[in-house]
């Protein structure tokens, strides 16, 4: 490998990447998505548009109104209208929840008698719903057993403490796992771009043809892509923890280890698009096909990956983002580092990904027209 | 008109004739919605347990057994406390229960007591949906002789099935997206090839020329919804209709040409292919972000709830919801279709002034 035609050929990939504005994508890109997902993906409810009819009007019956007034979950409105209309008001969107305390509510309260107090809940974002169920549940069950006048014959209660993540923060639980989403996403465009580009306008049989050996034209080709994606790996971690406020536990020279060998393996994505494709626009459509499903699906954001089965916990196993946001999310938020076994373990899968996706790549690669 | 169709009908071949291109749509439409609808599980289901059991095994015995699928694997015995602590930390288990010996005494003794759960947190989320499943089935187990029962109704989707939510959420991105970048394609293909001027030169109205080649893609975009909502909808997850079919297509008619406005816009700022993608993926990120998919709109930022009524993609997101699950009645949509025909209006009326004054 002569030294002098690497540095040639890289310094016109990174001159063509300033004259055509792409550095301007390479930075503004992930930027971009952890600001956007990190804010937009709420899975928290707070400030369910409540209507609450009480055809009670008693003392008992405002003062379970009242325990839903003063709750930040829910924003609630009393109203006297009919249920029809209350449920009227579901349908279009303008309410997410109703609550019918039924008249003589406290009169068969204090003569011990059952009642039964109706909830109806807007559906359509499955999720959400059930967490709103189960903070009416709550409130219920709160204001219930102060209420009633007999006191429970046994009653569990739990005392839990949430580790890692104390608060529940949804910024906690998204924004690292979107750094590995970004770093398998970004780095393989740009890497695939850079070889496709010469395909798709002709350039390449100036490769073809120039004593330019293969693996000098490799190296050329994917240091810009890993030095640029390098310095996101810092930006990024400054969005999570300036920006976000993700605390981070553990040590960050493990973190940056990871983070450059999982590059090494989204640039071999990359690399191995580039062969099979002849445009750009269907390089960026293919790599954005192969990597932003898994990335979100296996990641570990949406779903724990020990809570997988079947072919999905396979899947999972055989996409390098797992291994990668396993590390992630230690390093932020448990913080065991190189302690632990599993995390040496994920560490050389990291490794052996990379350096493997990128020796198919070269092999495959042939210095000729196919 | 006859003009017009012709125009139509060369696009619709070249669209055929590129293979890749008719493979990426086919895919979109169909696996893509399948694959989102599926794979993405927000509900929390096979939350791992371990535990730790200290006591004689009453109380505990009967709680554990309690712990099945689907919400529950069957849950792992450890023998002390640091080692369910490393299971958890190193990810394996999702939930420790502790039963020390206090807990089997006091409960036992006065018919209280309190279990300690170790619980991981990382997904909020998931783990915030174990709790309550665990919430539920001790209420469940204690006796709490309550005098108020609650009745709940989870109104159009009663089982919670994300899957239901999800297909149709990404279905309404793929509209936006490829209605974008087709649009934007058919446009700077020809730019590329350095055609665009002839087609502007010939003698056809211009303004015609731009109609018939937005109202193309619009077409292929349509086929495609008609796919999706038949085969992966209603096929694959059996999706509820509770309002009227007619209206969700007529609204998502009126969707397809105000991404392809977008496209519009966008085919007439970018020279290559490439920029397309790059602009197309800058304005599409905040569209979606601001249409409320994710996070409810009036849980948002008060500045942003004002940015989302920009947004065309709330409006139809809302809509088709609306249509969908909710059931809502054809006049009450009015606000979803008077939201896209107005956004949609403008940005293809902008769109079209652009491209056609390329030069």
């Amino acid at each position: 490998m002569k030294l002098g035609v690497v540095k040639a050929y890289m310094l016109k990939e990174f001159r063509e990447l300033i004259r055509s504005r792409l550095i301007v994508i390479v930075y503004l890109l992930p930027t971009m998505i952890i600001i956007l997902f990190g804010y937009g993906i709420r899975m928290e409810v707070t400030h369910a548009r409540t209507l609450l009819i009480d055809n009670d009007g008693s003392k008992l019956s405002m003062e379970l109104a009242a325990k839903f007034e003063h709750s930040k979950y829910f924003n609630t409105r009393e109203m006297t209208v009919s249920e029809e209309e209350a449920l009227h008001r579901i349908k279009t969107a303008k309410a997410d929840l109703l609550i019918v305390i039924p008249s003589g509510f406290e009169r068969r309260l204090l003569h011990g008698v059952r009642t039964e107090i109706g909830v109806f809940i807007d559906g359509a974002f499955p999720v959400r719903a059930q967490t709103l169920a189960h903070y009416v549940t709550g409130v219920l069950y709160d204001a219930a057993s102060r209420l009633s006048l007999h006191p429970p014959a046994t009653l569990i209660s739990l005392n839990v403490r949430n580790l890692f993540n104390q608060a529940m923060r949804d910024e906690d639980a998204i924004v690292p796992g979107l750094i590995g989403l970004i770093l398998l996403v970004a780095p393989a465009i740009l890497a695939a771009l850079l070889i496709v580009k010469e395909k798709e306008e002709g350039t390449i049989f100036n490769f073809f043809s120039s004593p330019v050996r293969k693996s000098e034209f490799l190296v050329a080709k994917l240091t810009p892509p890993f030095l640029l994606h390098s310095v996101n790996i810092f930006v990024l971690f400054l969005w999570a923890t300036w920006l976000f406020q993700v605390p981070f536990r553990g040590s960050f020279i493990l973190y940056l280890l990871a983070a450059e060998l999982y590059l090494l393996s989204s640039l071999g994505i990359g690399l191995l698009v580039s062969i099979v494709t002849r445009t750009q626009i269907v390089a960026i459509v293919l790599t954005v096909i192969i990597t932003i499903i898994p990335g979100f699906l296996y990641s570990g954001m949406l779903m724990p990956i020990s809570s997988m089965s079947g072919e999905s916990k396979i899947e999972a196993h055989l996409y390098p983002v797992m291994y990668f946001n396993h590390i992630v999310y230690d390093s932020f938020l448990i913080g065991q580092g190189l302690d632990s076994p599993k995390i040496r373990l994920y560490l050389l899968i990291l490794a052996f990904y990379g350096t493997g996706l990128l020796l198919l790549g070269s092999v495959l690669m042939k210095k000729e027209l196919q | 008109m006859r003009t017009f169709w012709a125009l139509v009908a060369k696009e619709l071949v070249a669209f055929f004739r590129s293979w890749g291109l008719v493979a990426v749509v086919l895919y979109s439409f169909t696996l893509d919605i399948y694959i989102a609808g599926k794979g993405i599980e927000l509900q929390a289901k096979n939350v791992t347990v371990g535990y730790v059991d200290d006591t004689g095994g009453g109380i505990s015995l009967k709680i554990l057994s309690r712990l099945h699928r689907p919400e529950f694997r069957a849950p792992r015995r450890f023998l002390n406390q640091k080692a369910l602590y490393n299971a958890l930390r190193n990810r394996e288990i999702m939930v420790g229960i502790l039963f020390d010996p206090e807990f089997e005494r006091d409960y036992d003794r006065n018919g209280r007591a309190t279990l300690n759960i170790l619980l991981d947190a990382v997904s909020a989320t998931q783990s915030y949906q174990a709790l309550q499943y665990l919430q539920n089935i001790l209420l469940d187990l204690s006796d709490l002789n309550l005098p108020v029962r609650l009745k709940i109704h989870k109104l159009f989707n009663q089982n919670s099935r994300t899957s239901w939510f999800m297909s149709l959420a990404e279905m309404l991105s793929v509209i936006t997206l490829l209605g974008v970048i087709l649009t934007a394609a058919v446009f700077v293909r020809e730019k590329e090839n350095g055609t665009w001027e002839m087609m502007l030169l010939m003698p056809v109205d211009s303004r015609l020329i731009i109609l018939a080649k937005s109202f193309s893609q619009v077409l292929i975009l349509m086929v495609g919804v008609v796919l999706a909502t038949g085969l992966v909808l209603f096929g694959a997850f059996g999706l509820p209709i509770n309002g009227s079919l007619g209206a969700f297509f007529f609204l998502s008619l009126l969707y397809s040409f105000t991404s392809a406005g977008i496209g519009l816009f966008v085919a007439a700022a970018s020279r290559s292919m490439l920029q397309v993608a790059q602009l197309a993926i800058l304005i599409m990120m905040p569209l979606i972000f601001l249409s409320g998919a994710w996070t409810p709109i009036h849980a948002m930022h008060p500045l942003l709830q004002k940015l989302s009524l920009l947004s065309p993609l709330r409006y139809y997101i809302e809509g088709s919801e609306s249509i969908f699950f909710r059931g809502t009645p054809f006049w009450d949509l009015w606000p979803y279709f008077a939201g896209v025909l107005l956004l949609g209006g403008a940005l293809y009326l902008y769109g079209f002034r652009k491209i056609g004054r390329l030069f």
